[in-house]
């Protein structure tokens, strides 16, 4: 085998293994999306390691592709309409709300008193 | 018991400067505080880095007495890298911070994912005031 065909099959492991960990980051986010309590979750969650690990051992870079292109297909099946959103993120429900007042204005501490009080 | 103990004492840490800052009119302290009040950000490395450390300590595929704060995930700690993934996850939700992939994958230790957390809560700052 002579160094370019070497490089070029690590290249297509690395970004198959990138693929991979992507796909089990958003797989893993949407479990906890499905399940409705905190002990559900974790069943869930080592059920779809499970998953992952019953294919570990595949060496044949065109069938380890064939099973993420399914794998990724399952899925976009399985994705949760309504996803949490970390409150503070864009879309979250704490979004922009209650920001630190822009640079320039005071607030002036005098509790809400007039001046000819 | 253990967490309550640490909420109240945080509690009472942020009290004291609070009063201190209330009582003396000095303009960046004010400034301070009202981005304190307006954000729960203001938090330092070192306690960061603490929940950090106790968090990784209590991942069920780490052995406890290995962790310290530069412990390289993938060579001392022996995680693969969905165990990474499950260990990103984790801190997202213990600190409700948003990693994003590119960045996820850099983290390689406590100190590292500490500084990450902390860079992420200033940024936001920045970007408000």
């Amino acid at each position: 085998m002579s160094a370019t065909s070497i490089a070029g099959y690590l290249g297509r492991r690395a970004a198959q293994k990138e693929r991979v960990r992507i796909l089990y980051r958003k797989a893993l986010k949407d479990t906890l999306n499905w399940a409705v309590h905190r002990h559900l979750f974790y069943q869930d969650a080592s059920e779809l390691r499970e998953r992952f690990e019953a294919n570990k051992h595949v060496e044949d870079p065109d069938t380890i592709d064939r099973m993420i292109a399914d794998a990724e297909e399952t899925y976009n099946k399985f994705r949760h309409p309504d996803p949490y959103i970390v409150p503070w993120a864009p879309g979250g429900s704490k979004f922009t709300r209650n920001p630190t007042p822009p640079s320039g204005i005071e607030i002036v501490y005098n509790y809400g008193r007039e001046d000819n009080d | 018991m253990q967490s309550i103990r640490n909420s109240i004492l945080s509690y009472v840490k942020l009290r004291r400067p609070t009063e201190r800052f209330l009582f003396n009119s000095d303009e960046k302290a004010r400034m301070q505080l009202s981005q304190w009040m307006c954000s729960s950000t203001g938090r330092d490395q070192n306690q960061i880095t603490k929940r950090v450390v106790g968090l990784v300590k209590k991942f069920d595929k780490i052995d406890a007495s290995k962790v310290t704060e530069t412990a390289h995930f993938q060579k001392d700690l022996s995680l693969d890298s969905l165990d990474r993934v499950e260990l990103v996850m984790a801190f997202e939700e213990e600190f409700s911070i948003e990693i994003p992939e590119e960045k996820a994958d850099k983290l390689t230790c406590c100190a590292e994912v500490a500084k990450f957390i902390v860079s992420g809560a200033e940024q936001k700052n920045m970007e408000k005031s």
